[in-house]
């Protein structure tokens, strides 16, 4: 037991350190590419040299930066959020406007964008966008 | 409208945006139907009547029940999903835990550890304040 404990938490240290880029190509394609462009390979090598890590199904490493782009684009893709109004401390009923059912829909926005459920519970204290980030960061283990 | 009350609403209407998803895949029409329903809200939303809301939100949890989907979609990682608690990452603190004979077998990664606890409670003080040492 406690040496499976151990494996997990060493691997998983090491999976974090490693904050290469991925690239999901499998190894398949690469070698029927080597096999027909044998000459191509020799120019474009640099391209071709593709880290041996498989990401399976599993998403892109996430960022703060990352989830504040992207939850800052979803809000103001929003008809009823005033792009230029919006600021990260922003309250979404005083400063923005918004009623009780656009709050509603604005965590479905954020659930669909992210992938996965905001219980109604913690739904109502998430007031501005940066408890929005804070929360979703707090819920993916993303701290830097 | 007490805030119990608009949680209902809020907690209903999100159930049946939830229910239209199910139902309609094609994002566009989803998104039709969606305006429709929250139309169908908004011509609610200046009841005073307590006892017509309670009509209003019984009749509505009602017709969400009839007509809710057999197999809603679910978020895979969220309750209810494929993969909910699939992976279970054991808690940090466990390795505490092991008995000095375990951690003997690795030195090295348990001398660090108990360095980078050190580190932390320093830490801790420059952030927080020197706390109290009674523990």
């Amino acid at each position: 037991m406690s040496s499976i404990l151990f494996r997990c938490a060493a691997l998983r240290s090491v999976y974090k350190l490693s904050a290469l880029p991925k690239r999901a190509v499998s190894t398949f394609t690469l070698k029927t590419q080597e096999h027909k462009h044998k000459s191509v390979l020799n120019v474009t090598s640099n391209y071709l040299q593709i880290l041996p890590i498989r990401c399976y199904s599993d998403k892109e490493p996430l960022t703060l930066k990352l989830i504040k782009e992207r939850v800052v684009l979803v809000l103001s893709l929003y008809d009823k959020i005033d792009p230029e109004k919006l600021k990260l401390e922003s309250h979404f009923y005083k400063d923005l406007g918004l009623d009780s059912l656009d709050h509603v829909e604005v965590i479905m926005a954020m659930e669909d964008e992210f992938g996965f459920e905001i219980p109604d519970m913690d739904a109502d204290k998430l007031n501005s966008p940066k408890d929005l980030i804070q929360y979703i960061a707090d819920k993916e283990d993303i701290y830097e | 409208m007490s805030v119990s009350h608009t949680r209902r609403v809020q907690i209903l209407y999100k159930r049946a945006l939830r229910s239209l998803g199910d139902w309609y895949e094609y994002r566009p029409r989803y998104r039709y139907e969606a305006v429709l329903m929250r139309d169908r809200f908004d011509k609610n939303r200046n009841v005073k009547d307590h006892r017509e809301i309670e009509a209003l939100c019984n009749a509505a949890e009602q017709e969400l029940f009839e007509t809710q989907h057999p197999q809603p979609r679910k978020f895979p990682e969220s309750p209810g999903g494929v993969a909910y608690e699939r992976e279970v990452i054991p808690p940090d603190w466990i390795l505490d835990y092991w008995h000095p004979l375990e951690k003997a077998q690795y030195p090295e990664f348990f001398a660090r550890r108990e360095q980078r606890k050190k580190e932390y409670l320093e830490k801790w003080d420059v952030e927080h304040g020197k706390g109290s040492n009674a523990h």
